[in-house]
């Protein structure tokens, strides 16, 4: 059964419930090597991506802290 | 990457996008702005929705480039590239200190840092308790609930004072603050700082990264261990975690205070930080040569060099230090002013100059140069004397640099 969320200010739907990595990697993030992820206001480390589970009425925002970061 | 050694880790750190022609040294993008296909495209810029640069002011290609590299030597988590070394300590100061907060330095700083602190700062309503940081009683009794920072030089310059940061980080962490770091004179190829607990790191790159002081910049790397939520003044970024600091400088003080590096100068310092190793090590022999031949001198009182065995920092700087190599910089005293005059001018290879890390050997007259603004009392406390002398050890061969030297102490 599908879910509601927000994505980066607009509704969206998702087929299930996902980890933030799946979510990714569903929408074709553009360059997910450097996005960094909030979710319901709170940034998520890049470490539990696969363990941050995106439920029905959450809120997500995809960012990306342009200049010299390595991780 | 971080298994690589240091020039292969300088030499193989990808920018995170490639230049479009592939070409093998990455280019200058000497733009001030970036097109963008669509309105809705620059929208999502500016809300950070989108990986695409804005205005070089904010962020640049190059210059992103230069801090990748400088994040990845230091092993932390992001780097903003400055217009200086003050650039560097001034914004990162301003991104987390506020009117009635205080912060612990070092009386041994740099003439430009201590002026910062001691004047600016303090017309600014913000207290600077300045410590001899070697004495860790000190340290920890100028702590307040207020002290958001302990601020100290891995070499302090022009005394030659090395901080034993493990100490230092031990005791800025222990009051629930931290400890920002200048390490201008060791450059991460000497001090791995995140080994030693630091939590933010400051280059003047200027000297040694440039390549030997071809232009000036300056850095700040966030290291990844500092807990932000604890700074009232970053408040509004906290819900970024760990690049809650990144994010308000980026977004804030950096942007709002115009403190950008140029292009130009981020190809330049990108070049330097290639050959970085191959001069660190050579200048530190060098140095290390010459420090042992002013020893053995009639004429000079004392030498302040980490790398002599009897130098009273020299145990602190072996066991902080990587590849014990103790830097290019060292001092020398002289009987009074009128005999410094007289030795520097005798010179022939060595520069009269105000820079250091130079590939040209450099000397200056720290009391009457750069501690000028300041009263004898005033540098007595600092440690410059008046028969105080500062060099810097460029890439000459030692026997050259010591016959000049030689030459100039008979004048």
């Amino acid at each position: 059964m599908s879910i509601e969320v927000e994505i980066n200010g607009s509704k969206d739907s998702l087929p299930k419930e996902l980890s933030v990595a799946e979510l990714l990697s569903i929408k074709k993030v553009e360059s997910p090597e450097m996005v960094s992820v909030e979710l319901n206001g709170e940034f998520v480390d890049r470490g539990a991506f696969a363990d941050s589970i995106v439920k029905s009425g959450d809120s997500v925002e995809f960012l990306y802290f342009m200049g010299g970061g390595a991780k | 990457m971080e298994k690589l050694a240091f020039s292969t880790k300088v030499l193989h750190t990808k920018p995170n996008k490639d230049d479009s022609h592939r070409s093998i040294r990455y280019p200058i993008y000497a733009t001030a702005a970036f097109d963008y296909a669509s309105s809705q495209d620059i929208e999502d810029a500016f809300l950070m929705r989108k990986p695409a640069h804005s205005y070089s002011r904010i962020t640049n290609p190059t210059v992103e480039f230069f801090e990748k590299k400088i994040t990845t030597l230091e092993d932390g988590i992001s780097s903003v590239a400055m217009a200086s070394g003050m650039a560097a300590i001034t914004n990162t100061i301003f991104n987390l200190v506020g009117s009635g907060d205080n912060i612990v330095a070092s009386k041994y700083l740099f003439g430009n840092t201590y002026s910062f602190f001691k004047n600016t700062l303090a017309n600014l309503g913000i207290e600077v308790r300045f410590v001899d940081h070697t004495d860790f009683e000190e340290v920890e009794a100028a702590f307040d609930e207020k002290t958001r920072l302990l601020f100290v030089e891995t070499i302090a310059n022009p005394q030659i004072i090395v901080a034993d940061l493990d100490k230092l980080s031990e005791i800025a962490h222990a009051k629930n603050s931290i400890i920002v770091v200048d390490s201008t004179l060791t450059t991460p190829y000497l001090v791995s700082a995140k080994e030693h607990n630091v939590d933010l790191v400051i280059h003047s790159t200027t000297k040694y990264i440039s390549g030997g002081g071809t232009s000036v910049g300056g850095v700040v790397t966030d290291l990844g261990s500092a807990d932000w939520g604890t700074f009232p003044i970053l408040a509004k970024f906290a819900h970024l975690g760990k690049m809650a600091f990144t994010a308000r400088l980026r977004k804030e003080i950096y942007r709002n205070l115009g403190s950008a590096l140029s292009p130009n100068t981020a190809y330049l310092h990108t070049l330097g930080l290639e050959t970085l190793a191959l001069r660190l090590r050579q200048s530190s022999e060098t140095a290390l040569t010459v420090a042992e031949y002013l020893q053995s001198h009639d004429e000079v009182l004392k030498v302040n060099y980490a790398g002599l065995k009897t130098d009273p920092y020299h145990a602190v700087a072996k066991q902080g230090f990587n590849k014990e190599l103790y830097g290019g910089l060292l001092s020398f005293e002289l009987k009074d002013k009128a005999t410094s005059y007289k030795f520097m001018d005798s010179l022939e290879l060595v520069r009269r100059a105000t820079n250091l890390n130079d590939n040209t050997s450099l000397i200056i007259h720290p009391a009457s140069t750069i501690f000028c603004e300041y009263d004898a009392e005033a540098r007595a406390e600092m440690g410059v004397s008046e028969g105080l002398i500062r060099l810097s050890i460029g890439l000459e061969e030692s026997e050259d640099l010591i016959a000049d030297i030689q030459k100039a102490l008979a004048v």
